[in-house]
C-alpha cells in the first residue's frame, strides 16, 4: 500500500485547493508543485518555468485571444436585434413558431463566437423580450435558449476546442471542422423538440405572426447577410486550407471590425471595451493553461495516467463502456468545474486511456465538448444558468428545470455521436491542405 | 476597486500598475493581430519575413502574463465558489486561506520567472526558431507580469487582513465568456 500514499496526498491536495476556492490556475500550479516534490528529485521551479514558457508562448494559442476578441466586437454591435428581425419571418411558419429563432440565432452566433455564454447573451437580449410579448411559454423560451447557446462551444470557433487542441497537440482546424456537423445535428434536434412540444403541449398558444411576403422576408434579413459572409470567410478559409485557425481568427477580427464599422456601432469606446474584455478573458484562460501545463508534467512523474490507462485496459471494457464511464465522470466533474478547467485538468489522465482504447482523438474532442456543454446547463455551477438567471431574474431552480429537456437531448446527441462517428470524422479528413499547420 | 477620491497614494500607484499591465497586454493583443495578418500577407505574396511565428508566440505570452494582475482585481479569474459561499459569515477565513495560497503560488512563479530571465541572459540562450532572438528579451514581459501578479496577491492579502475585504471585483462576464 505504501506506494499509494504519495498518490493519495497528491489527489488530496488537488481536491483541497480546488475545493476551497483557490483560483483554478494557481490551484493546478500548487498541486503540480506538490506532485513534483513527492515524485522527483528534479529542480522543480526551473522545470516549471521551462514548461510554462513553452506552453504560454505557443503560436497555436494565439487563435484563442483573437477569436475571443472577434466575439467581443460582435457582441457590442446591433447584431442581436438584426438577428431576431432577420430570422423571425422565416421561422414563423415552422411548427413551434418563433421559438426556432432561439435555436437558429444561437447556431448563427455560435459560428462567430467561441463562447456559449456570449452566444446566450447576444441572442437572448432580443429574443427573450420579443418572445414574451408574443406569449410563448416562459419555460420553453428559457430552456431552448439555455440549451441552444451551448452550441457556441461546438460550432467553430470554439474556445474549448482550441484549448483541447493545444493541450493534446492536435490540429485546431481539424477539431473545428469536426464540430460543424455534430453542431448542426444538435441544432436540428433542438428544433425537432420545439416542433414536437408545440404540437403536444396545451399551454402552447403563442400569438400568430402576420403573414409576410417573400420580398419582405428578404428585406428584413438583409442585415444578416454581412454576418453570414463573415462566417463563410472564417470557416471557408480554414476548410479551403487557405488559412490556419489562427489566421482565420485574424480574418475574423478584421471582418468583425468592418462589420461593426458598417453598422455604425464601432467607436473608440466599443473598440477599447472589446479589446479589454478579450484581454481579460484570455488572461483568465491563460492562467489555467499555465497551471495545467505544469500539472501535466507533474502528472507524468506521478505515473497516474499510465497506471490508470493500464488499469482500464486490464478491465477489458468495450469502447462503449469506457465512453459511458467517461460520460458519467465528466458530468460529475462538470457540476463543480467550468468546461475549460475540467478539460485541462483531466486530459493528461484521459488521453492515454482514450488512445489506448483506439478512440479517434479528434472525435473524442467533440465528445468531450458535448459532455462539457451539458455541464453548462446543470446546477450548481452551470455558467449558462447563471447568465440566464441574471438576464431573466428567475430562480436558479426554474432555469435549471426549464433547461433539463435540453440536457436530455444532449445525452441523446452523445449516443448519436457514438453510433455515427463519421459525423465528426468525415469533414476533418477532407480538408484541403495549402497552409502549413 | 474603490472609487473614492481620497484614495491613498500607494493604492493609486498599485492600481495604476495593474492597469498599466492590462493596457500593455491589450497592446500585445493588437500586435498579435498585426503579426498574424503580416504572416498571411507575406505568404500570399511570397515575401518571407523569418520568425513571425515566434514573435506571435512571444506576444501571446506577454499578453497573458501582463494581464494576470489586472484580471485578478477585476475578478476575471475562475475559482470554485461553493465552499466560500457555504462559509457564510465565516467567509473571511476561507478568503484568507485562498489569498495565502495565491500569494505563495504567485510569488513562487514570479521568483522562478525572474531566474529564467536571469539565466537566459547569462547563458546567452537564443531562440530555436528562425528569429534567433535572445530568449531573455521575450521572457522579460512574462517575468514582469508574474511579479505584478505576486504584488497584486500580496496587496490583496494585506488589504484583506487590514480591512476585512479584498480589492477583487466581480466580473462574471469575463469568466463566462471563457465558456
Amino acid at each position: 500500500m505504501a506506494e499509494f500514499i504519495p498518490i493519495a496526498i497528491f489527489l488530496f491536495v488537488l481536491f483541497l485547493l480546488l475545493g476551497t476556492g483557490v483560483w483554478v490556475g494557481l490551484a493546478l500550479l500548487g498541486v503540480a508543485f506538490v506532485g513534483m516534490e513527492l515524485f522527483t528529485s528534479r529542480p522543480v521551479g526551473d522545470a516549471m518555468m521551462t514548461i510554462i514558457w513553452r506552453s504560454a508562448s505557443s503560436w497555436s494559442l494565439t487563435a484563442l485571444p483573437l477569436f475571443i476578441w472577434m466575439g467581443e466586437i460582435l457582441f457590442r454591435t446591433r447584431l442581436s436585434e438584426d438577428m431576431f428581425k432577420g430570422l423571425a419571418p422565416w421561422m414563423a411558419r415552422l411548427p413551434g413558431g418563433l421559438l426556432h429563432t432561439n435555436v437558429v440565432g444561437c447556431t448563427v452566433f455560435a459560428a462567430v463566437s467561441g463562447s456559449s455564454a456570449a452566444t446566450l447573451t447576444t441572442v437572448g437580449k432580443m429574443s427573450i423580450p420579443e418572445l414574451r410579448k408574443r406569449n410563448y411559454p416562459e419555460h420553453l423560451v428559457i430552456g431552448t435558449l439555455a440549451g441552444a447557446a451551448t452550441l457556441g462551444l461546438m460550432i467553430p470557433p470554439s474556445l474549448t476546442l482550441i484549448v483541447y487542441g493545444v493541450t493534446i497537440n492536435e490540429s485546431i482546424t481539424k477539431l473545428f471542422m469536426a464540430g460543424i456537423f455534430p453542431g448542426l445535428v444538435l441544432a436540428l434536434m433542438f428544433m425537432a423538440y420545439v416542433g414536437l412540444v408545440s404540437r403536444f403541449s396545451r399551454s402552447y398558444k403563442p400569438d400568430p405572426e402576420p403573414v409576410t411576403s417573400l420580398i419582405d422576408k428578404v428585406k428584413n434579413s438583409r442585415f444578416l447577410i454581412p454576418v453570414l459572409v463573415l462566417i463563410f470567410f472564417v470557416i471557408g478559409s480554414m476548410y479551403g486550407g487557405f488559412a490556419t485557425a489562427t489566421e482565420a481568427a485574424a480574418i475574423g477580427v478584421l471582418g468583425a471590425l468592418v462589420l461593426a464599422a458598417g453598422q455604425g456601432s464601432l467607436n473608440i469606446k466599443t473598440f477599447v471595451e472589446s479589446l479589454m474584455g478579450a484581454m481579460r478573458t484570455s488572461a483568465m484562460i491563460a492562467l489555467i493553461l499555465a497551471g495545467a501545463s505544469f500539472l501535466s508534467l507533474s502528472m507524468g512523474f506521478t505515473g497516474l495516467p499510465r497506471a490508470l490507462a493500464e488499469w482500464i485496459g486490464s478491465l477489458g471494457l468495450t469502447r462503449f463502456e469506457l465512453l459511458m464511464a467517461l460520460l458519467v465522470f465528466y458530468i460529475v466533474i462538470g457540476c463543480f468545474l467550468d468546461g475549460i478547467s475540467s478539460v485541462v485538468l483531466t486530459i493528461a489522465v484521459v488521453e492515454p486511456m482514450v488512445r489506448q482504447a483506439g478512440i479517434d482523438i479528434i472525435w473524442f474532442g467533440i465528445f468531450i465538448v458535448v459532455v462539457v456543454e451539458m455541464a453548462q446547463i446543470t446546477p450548481p455551477i452551470g455558467f449558462n444558468l447563471f447568465v440566464m438567471q441574471g438576464m431573466t431574474g428567475h430562480e436558479m431552480n426554474f432555469v435549471a428545470r426549464a433547461a433539463f429537456p435540453m440536457f436530455l437531448i444532449m445525452v441523446v446527441m452523445v449516443f448519436v455521436l457514438i453510433a455515427f462517428p463519421e459525423l465528426a470524422t468525415w469533414l476533418p479528413a477532407n480538408i484541403r491542405q495549402h497552409a502549413g499547420g | 476597486m474603490t472609487s473614492r477620491a481620497d484614495k491613498h497614494l500607494i493604492r493609486r500607484t498599485l492600481d495604476g500598475l495593474y492597469n498599466a499591465g492590462g493596457v500593455a497586454a491589450a497592446v500585445c493583443l493588437v500586435a498579435i493581430l498585426f503579426v498574424i495578418v503580416a504572416q498571411m500577407v507575406t505568404r500570399w505574396t511570397n515575401i518571407s519575413i523569418p520568425g513571425l511565428n515566434e514573435y506571435a508566440g512571444y506576444l501571446m505570452a506577454s499578453a497573458s502574463f501582463l494581464a494576470f494582475a489586472h484580471a485578478l482585481n477585476s475578478g476575471s479569474h475562475i475559482r470554485v465558489n461553493l465552499f466560500i459561499t457555504a462559509l457564510g459569515e465565516h467567509k473571511f477565513w476561507g478568503e484568507l486561506w485562498c489569498m495565502i495560497i495565491g500569494t505563495a503560488a504567485s510569488a513562487y512563479l514570479a521568483w522562478y520567472s525572474i531566474r529564467l530571465v536571469y539565466w537566459s541572459n547569462k547563458l546567452g540562450d537564443l531562440s530555436q526558431g528562425q528569429d534567433a532572438t535572445p530568449m531573455w528579451i521575450p521572457q522579460t514581459p512574462m517575468a514582469v507580469g508574474a511579479v505584478l501578479l505576486a504584488i497584486c496577491f500580496a496587496d490583496n492579502l494585506v488589504t484583506l487582513v487590514m480591512r476585512g475585504r479584498d480589492n477583487i471585483g466581480s466580473d462574471a462576464i469575463a469568466q463566462s465568456h471563457g465558456e
